[in-house]
């Protein structure tokens, strides 16, 4: 229901930002100076706090290259999604300043004004987290993943987008619909998970101009030389998305934005139309399929999907109440059983060891489990509640996580995931 | 049992009896015991048999405790004297404390008093398989060499076989039949004597330091650093421990939080820690921040902190809160044991455990007198959570594992035992529990009873066997019990006798603080617990002094009347053969009932090992011919004979334990299975109708018990049938297959009751297997993480509807009933190159009608499984 994050120069003890969401109050300077103080106090001792847990809430301390402490407290979440969150609120805050000024920290109030631009961005992270009872739009958002629309004319757009791509000579291209990206060029999806996200968050705030010019770092690509996040918007929810160079000239790239898109308008506006669904209206699913959730592991791409049958089009809440039990479930239950490698601990222990790594389960560079003697991977999982079903399923590089009525019998779920999956990945035109 | 024995027992005359036992040895009526009393009254008194290599088979050698006390029958006026005791006989006399070792006692008879026994040779008992020695077989005694390494010591005798005309443990066996005899030559001389009906032993009374050069007392207490750290006894040992858990992460600490000053002296607020020093406890440097996190959280989102995690020289450690008034509790584990979920629930424990003991945390921590029990106790609680398996130090990082999920759970491991036997515990507990003398005493008592039985509960190696308590109690008993490792003690060392005493104060009395919110009252008095063991069992009782006892007296130490009346039920159940029906049930079923992952992992060699354990099965069924016959002896009881197995008639433990074995590691165990299961339920069916039929003696014998008003007064013919029953319902019972389909596919299962306290689940497996290891190591952590979902379900189901509003709990998870992975298990074996593969389910299921009860099944996938069925059937097996 409710989450806070906190940004401290961990030198200093100075507060950089402070977002919420939620309908906790504020908390007074006198409490984040104690968080910080008891995270300070401890570290003269040689221990690292990590976390503290109460009956719903839990609190996270995390330091990152010795000078940024992020403090994260949130209710009904898990503690590893706080921990990914917090992660991501620092790759934001690379995304600006670059792991340079993130390292040396020198004119605080100077980096206060330039993360202004990042408050969107870190409060639709905020959003990520599952809380339970959600009714924002954002909804669907998951963390550390980026989310994709996977529309019918999918295969038309990319074939516009590698002309531009030509045309502007620059490889990191991507299609935005509403925030989720539709097509990109390999190059682009060779990014990060982490920056994936970022870039499309970033894209699409709320913005009243049709086109954006913001300078950005790559968090793990390019952390010390900036590059150029350059969108054009041609109609509302759509965006185009480059990254640039310093001698690409905006209007160069604006032009070259028009060219090829502008004469397909009627494409791009029939995949807009694929929102709220996410798929197309083609695609037929099990009629007691009430949700779906599927994601690349390799890739860190996400689809979800909460109207998967075109006759349930009632209730907007109880599509995002879908999609809330999705998140839930993929927070507590695939992330703890689908993902581990070998052993938890040792997973723990890793995050523990390597404090100033920037990484994630989700990490494109398997970790190598070289000559691994033994290795458990959970292939399955599902839970029962009594109002609803929720089953995963881990095929190669891809998870799908289905919610199903409760009347479906949970020995049928498997059969049913396994002919959604197939549905997805084998359709050409939506370019999974 | 063995017929042999029987026999033996029904030739023995009364008065051999009153000459045998240890207990009887003290002559007179002071205990043995009653030296060790401490002031406050409390008595940890632990006997044991010395550990010796030379045994085969240590349950064997171990079994007799406490024997019938002759006096008892005949003196009333004793009984009446004992209740009416003014003083209790400790405080006559100075008081000792246990500094010495206190397990292996030589009697008091004059050094080197030379005796002469005559001791009747048991021809019959030759077959007994290579594994009993000879000397066991035809003597009934087991020995070991002193210290010299030639000259024999007495270690153990079958009580059955031998009365024992005055052997003691630790005498040194001379000569037989005036020939010397060594360990070099001792086979040979008994060889030659075979033939003979009885042989004469020469036995020396040995005194330590007089007779060897280092007295075998010493060898015996290096195998038992665990009861010199249950007694307290080896005061180096525990310092040594204590250093050792001064480089864990482990840590108690209870603290003021009220009224600190900024220039108060440092530790101030510290009202006790624990390892110490101060200065070198990470937990009690840090103590601050922990402190103000307190406070700190509660302002910000008005709940408690549960736990912080920490990160020390690379080392997690979770540090537990526990708020108690304006006071605060600190633990701190290490994550190597215990996980964040884990630390929880064992600090829980902890913390009722101590409620339990000593009433209020505050009551046990601030009582300086006290100190010493607290940090004796806190040392046993962390050499338990670190090192689990042994409960004593270790240098193998190894040794640090993981908890197992069922220990972590507030329950006690419940053995389901066949009907019948089911019947005699609750009967022999009830009687005990009536404390009903009249018809013991002609003329009507003219005194009050010191106590009343609230409840008494028995466990065989740890596991339930029955419990009479009210659930709560048997919550606390149960959990006491395991921090105090007394289920481990009776589980691994030879236990001769046990007694534990001590006040206690148990939730189902409000912990004896007045309730006012309670529609019954609880009367004003004392509780006390008296644990007595022998072998592996453990008899706990919970009595009351006050309400309609008489008015009870402070300190009061345990009486060794209600002791011996206790006693003489664990040795009544003892001779009906509870003990070894059990150790049958702990041994025959992880062959049956769960099967070893190693059969799946390929088919073909699956198939021919379930072919190979089709025809020893059957050849098991006919039984070799001279079984046959043995069989035949039985007929009175009217038994189908092809439901003898070949294991009850050698009535050795080790026997079954032999043939299980076999089973097993032939991976055969799921095979055996589908033959059993076409009708388990017609075979349960088919022994209650001829209950009545085989009780009828059994009856008779009941209500000879009632007339005499002891347990113990029961005729030893009545007593040995009963027990050749009891045993041959044993071998009868087969434990239902649980999960669907022809074939067994069910690694493991963990039922958990929290209202009754009750855990259901398979004894440990004695097969070292590789593969099941890893897959229960996740199944651990699996349930532990299954079993935190399960508990947002119930916090939702005990919310109050104006508090639904308020709470922040993700309503997503309000109403999670089932939980389940498949995880795919793969072994590269590097030499030679094998992959094995394996695939299987882990799956929670929470009920939670008519009150809630959770059921955590690992199963192979081959078999699609319904966790309801399974947990239905499960339920069938606890009904009986």
């Amino acid at each position: 229901m409710s989450a806070h994050v906190i940004c401290i120069a961990s030198g200093s003890g100075i507060p950089i930002f402070s977002r919420k969401k939620g309908n906790l109050e504020n908390f007074p300077f006198s409490v984040i100076g104690s968080l910080n103080g008891v995270h300070m106090f401890t570290k003269s001792l040689s221990i690292t706090l990590l976390n503290t847990l109460m009956d719903d809430y839990c609190v996270v301390w995390k330091e990152y290259f010795e000078s940024i402490l992020i403090i994260g407290i949130s209710s009904g979440c898990t503690k590893d999604a706080l921990e990914k969150l917090l992660l991501s609120v620092f790759n934001a805050i690379m995304l600006i300043l670059g792991v340079n000024e993130v390292r040396s920290l020198k004119n605080v109030e100077k980096i206060k004004r330039e993360l202004r631009v990042i408050y969107p961005v870190i409060d639709r992270l905020l959003d990520c987290l599952d809380c339970g009872d959600s009714h924002s739009k954002y909804c669907s958002d998951l963390i550390s993943l980026a989310e994709v629309i996977l529309c019918n004319e999918n295969h038309q757009i990319k074939i516009m987008l590698d002309t531009y791509t030509e045309n502007i000579s620059s490889a990191y291209t991507c299609i935005l619909i509403h925030g989720k990206i539709a097509v990109a060029t390999e190059e682009w999806w060779d990014l990060h998970p982490e920056e994936l996200k970022l870039l499309a968050f970033l894209a699409s705030s709320d913005s009243k101009s049709n086109i954006k010019d913001v300078p950005v770092f790559l968090p793990y690509k390019s952390p010390k030389t900036r590059y150029r996040l350059i969108t054009c918007s041609p109609m509302p929810y759509m965006h185009i998305c480059c990254l640039a160079n310093q001698q690409h000239s905006l209007n160069e790239i604006e032009r070259s934005a028009i060219n090829c898109f502008n004469t397909n308008l009627e494409v791009l506006n029939s995949a807009i139309q694929c929102f709220p669904r996410n798929i197309p209206e083609s695609l037929q699913l099990d009629l007691g399929v009430l949700g779906l959730l599927l994601l690349n592991k390799n890739r860190g791409k996400y689809l979800i999907s909460t109207i998967p049958s075109s006759a349930d089009k009632k209730r907007i809440c109880s599509y995002s109440h879908r999609s809330d039990i999705l998140r839930t479930f993929f927070y507590r239950s695939v992330l703890k059983f689908l993902h581990t490698k070998n052993n938890l601990h040792e997973y723990v222990k890793r995050e523990c060891l390597l404090n100033d790594e920037i990484d994630s389960s989700f990490d494109k560079k398997e970790i190598k489990s070289d000559e691994s003697y033994v290795s458990t991977v959970g292939t399955e999982t599902y839970w029962c509640s009594e109002y609803h079903k929720c089953y995963a399923i881990a095929v190669e590089e891809n998870v799908l996580c289905l919610m199903y009525n409760s009347t479906v019998p949970t020995y049928a779920m498997k059969h049913i995931a396994r002919k959604v999956l197939k549905a997805i990945t084998c359709n050409k035109q939506l370019c999974w | 049992m063995n017929e042999q024995q029987i026999d033996e027992e029904e030739d023995c005359s009364c008065d051999e009896w009153s000459s045998g036992s240890s207990y009887c040895d003290s002559e007179s009526t002071i205990p043995e015991w009653d030296a060790f009393i401490e002031p406050n009254g409390q008595l940890l008194f632990i006997d044991c048999f010395p550990k010796v290599s030379h045994t085969a088979s240590e349950s064997n050698s171990s079994s007799n405790f406490f024997t019938k006390s002759q006096a008892r029958q005949s003196t009333r006026s004793k009984f009446l004297r004992l209740l009416r005791r003014k003083n209790s006989k400790r405080f006559h006399k100075p008081i000792e404390i246990p500094v010495a070792d206190n397990k292996v006692k030589f009697y008091d008879h004059p050094e080197g008093e030379l005796r002469e026994v005559i001791i009747k040779v048991n021809n019959d008992n030759q077959k007994l398989g290579p594994k009993n020695s000879l000397v066991e077989s035809l003597l009934g005694l087991t020995v070991d060499t002193l210290s010299d390494g030639s000259r024999l010591m007495i270690s153990g005798f079958d009580p059955d076989a031998i009365k024992h005309k005055g052997i003691k443990i630790g005498d040194w066996l001379k000569s037989i039949n005036e020939v010397q005899v060594t360990c070099n030559n001792l086979d040979s001389v008994l060889e030659s004597f075979v033939s003979l009906n009885e042989v004469t032993l020469k036995l020396q009374q040995v005194s330590g330091v007089e007779v060897t050069k280092h007295p075998p007392i010493n060898k015996i207490s290096i195998r038992s650093q665990f009861v010199q750290l249950l007694t307290n006894s080896n005061k180096e040992h525990s310092e040594s421990l204590k250093e050792a858990l001064a480089s864990e992460l482990v840590g108690v600490l209870f603290l003021k939080t009220e009224g600190l000053k900024e220039d108060s002296p440092e530790f101030e607020e510290v009202l006790y820690n624990f390892p110490m020093p101060y200065n070198k406890n990470i937990l009690c440097t840090s103590r601050g921040a922990f402190l103000t996190l307190n406070h700190l959280i509660n302002e910000m989102v008005s709940s408690k902190p549960h736990v912080s995690s920490i990160n020390y020289k690379n080392q997690l450690a979770h540090v537990i809160y526990v708020s108690c008034g304006s006071k605060l509790l600190l633990f701190m584990f290490p994550d190597k044991c215990l996980s964040v979920e884990g630390s929880q629930l064992v600090a829980e424990e902890i913390f009722r455990t101590i409620e339990f003991m000593y009433q209020s945390l505050e009551r046990f921590l601030e009582t300086t007198s006290l100190r010493d029990e607290v940090d004796h106790f806190f040392l046993r609680v962390f050499t338990r959570i670190l090192w689990p398996d042994t409960v004593q130090f270790s240098s193998d990082p190894k040794a640090n594992k993981p908890w197992r999920f069922e220990d972590l759970l507030l329950g006690a491991k419940y053995l389901i035992l066949p009907n019948e036997a089911q019947m005699q515990v609750d009967d022999a507990l009830s009687e005990l529990e009536a404390s009903d003398y009249r018809e013991w005493n002609e003329d009507p008592l003219d005194c009050q009873r010191l106590f009343t039985i609230l409840g008494s509960a028995l466990y065989h190696q740890g596991f339930l066997l029955t419990s009479h308590f009210v659930h709560d109690d048997l919550i606390d008993v149960t959990s006491f019990c395991k921090q105090q490792g007394l289920f481990y003690l009776s589980a691994t060392e030879p236990l001769k006798c046990l007694v534990l005493w001590k006040e206690v104060f148990p939730s189902s009395c409000n912990r004896s603080l007045p309730n006012t919110e309670s529609l019954f009252k609880v009367p004003e008095g004392k509780r006390y617990l008296l644990v007595v063991g022998g072998g592996k069992d453990l008899l706990a009782v919970l009595m009351e002094a006050g309400g309609c006892t008489e008015t009870p007296e402070d300190n009061m130490g345990p009486d060794p009347f209600y002791v011996e009346e206790v006693e003489a039920t664990l040795s009544h159940l003892k001779e009906l053969g509870i003990s070894d029906v059990a150790d049958h049930c702990l041994q025959t079923n992880p062959g049956s009932q769960i099967v070893l992952p190693e059969g799946f992992c390929e088919k073909k060699k699956a198939d021919f090992f379930s072919s190979l354990s089709k025809s020893t099965l059957s050849l098991n069924k006919e039984g070799p011919p001279h079984l046959q016959k043995k069989t035949e002896v039985t007929s009175i009881l009217k038994r189908r004979s092809s439901d003898q197995g070949p294991l009850y008639t050698t009535g050795s433990v080790l026997s079954w334990n032999e043939d299980n074995l076999e089973d097993s590691v032939s991976q055969s165990s799921y095979s055996e299975k589908s033959e059993i299961s076409d009708e388990p339920i017609l075979g349960r069916r088919a022994t209650r109708e001829k209950k009545p039929f085989i009780d009828s003696p059994n009856d008779d014998s009941d209500i000879d018990d009632y007339r005499d008003g002891s347990q113990a007064s029961t005729s030893s013919f009545d007593l040995s049938e009963l027990r050749q029953n009891l045993i041959m319902e044993s071998e009868d019972m087969q434990p239902m297959c649980l999960t669907g389909g022809t074939e067994n596919v069910l690694f493991h299962y963990v039922q958990f009751d929290s209202t009754e306290g009750v855990l259901l689940l398979p004894p440990p497996c004695r097969v070292n297997s590789q593969l099941l290891q890893l897959i229960l190591d996740n199944f651990h952590r699996c349930s532990r993480m299954i079993h935190e979902t399960f508990k947002n379900t119930l916090r939702f189901k005990k919310m109050l509807a104006e508090n639904m509003a308020k709470s922040v709990l993700n309503k997503s998870l309000i109403a999670i009933k089932e939980q389940g992975t498949l995880f795919e298990l793969t072994v590269n074996d590097e030499n030679p190159k094998k992959t094995q593969r394996i695939s299987y389910w882990v799956v929670g299921r929470l009920f939670y009608d008519p009150h809630p009860r959770e059921v955590y099944i690992c199963y192979h996938e081959s078999v699609p499984q319904n966790i309801v069925e399974v947990a239905y059937k499960l339920s069938l097996t606890l009904a009986g």
